[in-house]
């Protein structure tokens, strides 16, 4: 195998990786920091939406590769890989919404959302791959 | 599209990997285009064409 990254790929590592990192570490000082102090109002809101800025953060980071990878056959596979993510993330949602609806299934958290298509994306691309071979 | 990549890259005796480095792509990119099942855009096809010093036709056959 040994598929050298490309100078944009070493970016991509390079910005993720601290990205996950901030986000492991604003979700755990979030939640205890809810916990202990018990905080409301506008304290409470900044303090919720915290660990999406990562997150955020990391799908930022995944566009930037998108747009900086110059090489075609690999921007090509991710493309579709995402398109596949996309489609399968939005179906599934759909119709967990509907079960959920009619109380067959238990609520899903919109955060794991991003969870999913990653999943669904990562999952895709040696598929994808496998059509050129 | 079928192409003779892989044989103008034999006859220089290059690795997929040195015509990659020629290309400026990834190694991926030219196992991709000699299965002839990924067709190079065509900013890339021009590079080949004048890497192998002939024309996009005689490396590349557009035929079903």
């Amino acid at each position: 195998m040994g598929n050298p990254l490309t100078p944009a790929g070493r970016r991509y590592l390079a910005r993720f990786f601290p990205a996950m990192f901030s986000y492991v570490v604003v979700l755990l000082a979030s939640l205890w920091f809810i916990e202990t102090y018990h905080p409301k109002g506008p304290l409470l809101w900044v303090l919720g939406v915290a660990p999406a800025i990562p997150v955020i953060a990391v799908i930022a980071v995944m566009g930037l590769y998108m747009m900086e990878e110059t090489d075609e056959f690999l921007r090509t596979v991710l493309v579709q890989s995402m398109l596949w993510g996309i489609g399968v993330t939005l179906a599934l949602c759909t119709a967990w919404g509907f079960l959920e609806n009619v109380g067959v299934i238990p609520h899903f958290p919109l955060y794991l959302v991003f969870a999913v298509f990653c999943g669904a994306f990562g999952l895709a691309q040696p598929f994808v791959r496998r059509r050129y071979q | 599209m079928k192409n003779r990549l892989k044989v103008l890259r034999a006859e220089r005796d290059w690795s997929q990997a040195d015509l990659a480095e020629r290309l400026e792509v990834s190694r991926q990119t030219v196992n991709a285009l000699e299965t002839g099942k990924y067709d190079p855009s065509l900013p890339l096809a021009f590079k080949i064409a004048r890497l192998f010093g002939q024309s996009i036709e005689t490396i590349f056959q557009d035929e079903a």
